[in-house]
């Protein structure tokens, strides 16, 4: 078990380290001067080109840009991202204190995905080519097919705007959670019912669950006891995968409801060209994203003994 | 390990997040009511897009943070929601060299949100060689100095006229307890009618009434700044009473809202000309005949009826707003004429033989691109940019709109890789027509390189004597008609929407400026 996660994280820091040279190389071949940035940051509109040539020099921004990724993978060592170029803020700092925003709405939707999709999909699974599967699937397809940002929209305008039920923006109450959450967990729903369906019509028509049934189990214990568990193996890794991407910010959720997270940071930067900002938001989120599915392989591990490599406990 | 333990565990863990979450919601859920008990009735609540990214005189203010910094800080000189120029944190001031020195006489028995009084040396301290103002747009200032506790004398490098530049809100007076004891920066401090209270990053920004104002005290007691970048949730927030003022209404909500009760729109006229600017660097640009013949194309009456529901001034390639100062009411300007912009690219060789709809000269086909920016003014560009390029179809030109973020624009800006790109505000802050150095060649941003030009918008930043000033910024504007560096389109308005309690507003042109004086609540 142990040499399994040894293995696992030894990948992941090589993925990362790949990682930080993608990022890199992509901010600096992204269209757009730094010095530039800098430049409209600090004096706006109103500038000279010796402004931004001056500001190039004193930001070692001049430099080749090997030196430049060296110096770059120096600071992260120490855990240093930089600073923003624009509001000059440490980069690090800032991510962290969107994190908890993100990272609460993430396990909001994913809480809201797995209580419509699971008992969806068990549904659907069992009563199979009924009109309430059908029913269900329909449903779901539509979930897979809304665009948040047109779900998000209809929703404030529904709960907020008609029924003044739930506030139409912000963060700070259970209240607040509750559109943005739905928007994103719906959508995530759709997929993880039909995942449900499918991988629970295929453990069912396995001949354990004969098996199970010969040696007179009644209905519901083969479901829980027996189907479930291996059904629900697929589930979990998307519902992993899907967490990791939620970590990464949801970005135009967060756009729609104003919630004060990293995707809407990433965004906010995109379109600032803060290059600094851009590159620790993407590293971070990869990171984010390498260890959430770090989590989900040692998981698995956890609940399927067939993965479990060398064992020696 | 055991196979039950481990479901145990499994189950357990997932308990554990569901709490974590729930506790971490809880949590929230108090803070909230926290701050919804102590709500007065004066307590008024502003939607904003973005957030104050900085409340230094170190950088400049950018996005929404204006609206915010126009309550807590003050300028030497002010302007009243018409644009003229009226006494603020200066109550006189005076030139007797053609303005290379100015003095300002200050007023007195100003106090500063953290108690200490207004003088010369916190003048001295705001325009110190330390501030953006000073590197940026003050650069030909050369020192400033308190001749006495209430007099301040700025010494220039070349004659200029100041007091329209000490205007801007983006560069106002701030006092020295903004900084601690080592130099660095804690919180704003400035005369304003309202202080900074809190901050919470991209959320909001509250500000209490400032009870030892000199001039009239606000009525609030309190306003809160909301942020909230998406302009549909914005006019949500609005009609659900979650806010009670938003700025920038998009043009397509207006109507409806008006319509709703208790909503009431205020629009102004406001500084920013959106216009399209020439590669006059590169073919086919490079030939002012080809110019003017966009300006004879397109209908800027058109864009303002169909694309943004007659809001708005169509400008026919006036460069000023009629609210801004020295802006020429006889100038003559363009009005759409099919058959002359088709005889000036005639005549400036573009020829359609074949007929296929499309011009050519020399084996070259009459293509070009139009750039239009993905940031916060795309919802207004991109349906502008259709109505030009259908516009120029018709007259044989084919234009491809290209939407891209700043990045890709500045890349083909520095190469030159474009034909037309369609902007909006630059160089625009009061009433005082600097925008002009946006065409001249020192400008990063120019397009447009012509010594005359230079010289003429330099002669005219130079100029202090009133009349002058006028006649050089006349002949400058009819500079522009005639050679169009740029095509101007449509004089922007302001729109503000309030809310059913809102009493007393009255909406200013100045842009980014946010008029609170007079406005009180009365909730039902």
């Amino acid at each position: 078990m142990w040499k399994y996660i040894a293995k696992r994280l030894a990948m992941v820091s090589i993925v990362i380290t790949g990682v930080t040279f993608v990022v890199f190389s992509a901010m600096y071949l992204a269209p757009g001067d730094p010095a530039e940035v800098i430049a409209l940051a600090r004096y706006g509109d109103d500038l000279s080109v010796s402004q931004i040539e001056t500001l190039r020099e004193a930001e070692g921004l001049d430099a080749p840009v090997h030196v430049q990724y060296l110096i770059w993978l120096g600071h992260l060592l120490r855990l240093d991202l930089g600073k923003s170029l624009v509001t000059s803020e440490d980069v690090l700092t800032e991510i962290l204190q969107k994190l908890p925003a993100t990272a609460e709405l993430a396990v909001a939707s994913l809480l809201v995905s797995l209580m419509i999709a699971l008992p969806a999909g068990v549904l659907s699974a069992l009563r199979k080519n009924t009109l309430l599967d059908s029913g269900c699937m329909f449903v779901s397809l539509l979930g897979v097919s809304i665009p948040n940002f047109w779900l998000g929209l209809l929703l404030i305008w529904l709960f907020a705007l008609t029924l003044q039920m739930f506030p139409s923006f912000g963060y700070g109450s259970l209240k607040h959670f509750v559109l943005p959450a739905f928007t994103l967990g719906t959508s995530m729903a759709a997929v993880t019912a039909r995942l449900t369906r499918a991988s629970l019509i295929e453990v069912m028509g396995q001949e354990y669950i004969v098996a199970a049934r010969a040696r007179g189990f009644d209905e519901g214990t083969v479901l829980i006891r027996h189907a479930m568990k291996n059904a629900l193996l697929p589930v979990l890794t998307f519902a992993g995968m899907q967490f990791g991407y939620l970590l990464g910010g949801a970005v135009i959720v967060e756009t729609i409801f104003s919630w004060p997270g990293i995707g809407k940071l990433l965004v906010d930067s995109i379109f600032a060209m803060d290059f600094s900002m851009i590159q620790g938001c993407v590293l971070f989120i990869a990171v984010l994203f390498s260890l959430s599915n770090l989590a989900v392989d040692l998981l698995y591990a956890v609940l399927d003994p067939r993965i479990r490599y060398d064992r020696h406990d | 390990m055991n196979r039950n333990f481990k479901f145990i565990l499994t189950i357990c863990m997932l308990l554990a997040v569901i709490m974590a979450s729930a506790c971490i919601g809880e949590e929230k859920e108090e803070t909230a009511k926290d701050t919804g008990s102590g709500e007065s009735s004066q307590e008024l609540v502003v939607g904003i897009s973005s957030d104050v990214n900085n409340w230094y005189l170190e950088m400049f203010a950018g996005g929404d943070s204006r609206f915010v910094w126009s309550q807590v800080y003050e300028t030497l000189l002010r302007l009243d929601s018409d644009l003229k120029i009226i006494p603020g944190l200066a109550e006189s001031w005076e030139t007797n060299d053609n303005g290379k020195t100015w003095i300002f006489h200050l007023r007195e028995n100003v106090t500063f949100h953290d108690g200490m009084p207004f003088d010369a040396d916190s003048v001295v301290f705001s325009y110190s060689n330390k501030s953006y103002a000073r590197q940026a747009v003050l650069r030909p200032v050369q020192s400033v100095e308190a001749l006495d506790k209430h007099t301040v004398k700025f010494v220039l490098a070349k004659p200029m006229p100041l007091p329209y530049y000490l205007t801007h809100v983006a560069w106002p007076v701030m006092g020295p307890g903004c900084l601690d004891a080592e130099g660095k920066f804690v919180k704003p401090i400035g005369t304003g009618p309202f202080k900074f209270e809190r901050q919470t990053k991209d959320q909001e920004v509250v500000l209490t009434r400032n009870d030892a104002y000199w001039g009239d005290k606000s009525l609030l007691d309190k306003v809160t700044f909301k942020v909230i970048p998406e302009a549909a949730t914005r006019v949500i927030a609005l009609e659900t009473g979650e806010v009670d003022m938003i700025i920038k209404v998009p043009e397509y909500d207006v109507k409806r809202l008006e319509a709703k009760e208790g909503i009431q729109i205020h629009r102004k006229l406001t500084t920013f000309t959106d216009f399209l600017q020439f590669n006059c660097d590169s073919s086919p640009f490079n030939d002012t005949r080809v110019r003017q013949s966009v300006a004879y194309a397109v209908d800027t009456q058109a864009i303002v009826n169909e694309v943004l529901e007659g809001i708005g001034k169509p400008a026919g390639g006036r460069a000023y707003s009629p609210v801004m100062m020295y802006s020429d009411p006889d100038l003559k300007t363009y009005t759409q004429d099919l058959e002359k912009a088709k005889t000036l690219l005639e005549e400036a060789g573009w020829k359609d033989p074949d007929g296929d709809g499309i011009r050519n000269k020399d084996g070259k086909p009459l293509q070009t691109t139009l750039i239009v920016s993905k940031g916060v003014w795309a919802a207004r560009h991109n349906p502008m940019a259709q109505v030009v390029q259908g516009a120029l179809g018709e007259i044989g030109m084919d234009v491809k709109i290209q939407v891209l973020d700043d990045g890709g624009i500045s890349k083909l800006e520095s190469t030159g890789d474009f034909g037309m790109i369609l902007r909006t505000g630059y160089f625009v802050w009061g009433p005082y027509p600097r925008h002009f150095f946006v065409h001249h060649s020192a400008n990063p941003y120019s397009h447009y390189h012509n010594e005359t030009y230079d010289q003429l918008v330099n002669a005219a930043d130079m100029a202090i004597d009133t009349k002058e000033q006028e006649e050089l910024y006349h002949n400058l504007q009819a500079y522009v008609i005639d050679e169009v560096p740029a095509f101007y389109l449509v004089h922007e308005e302001k729109i503000v929407g309030t809310g059913p309690s809102v009493k007393g507003y009255t909406i200013s042109s100045e842009d980014p400026w946010l008029n609170l004086s007079g406005v009180y609540l009365e909730r039902k």
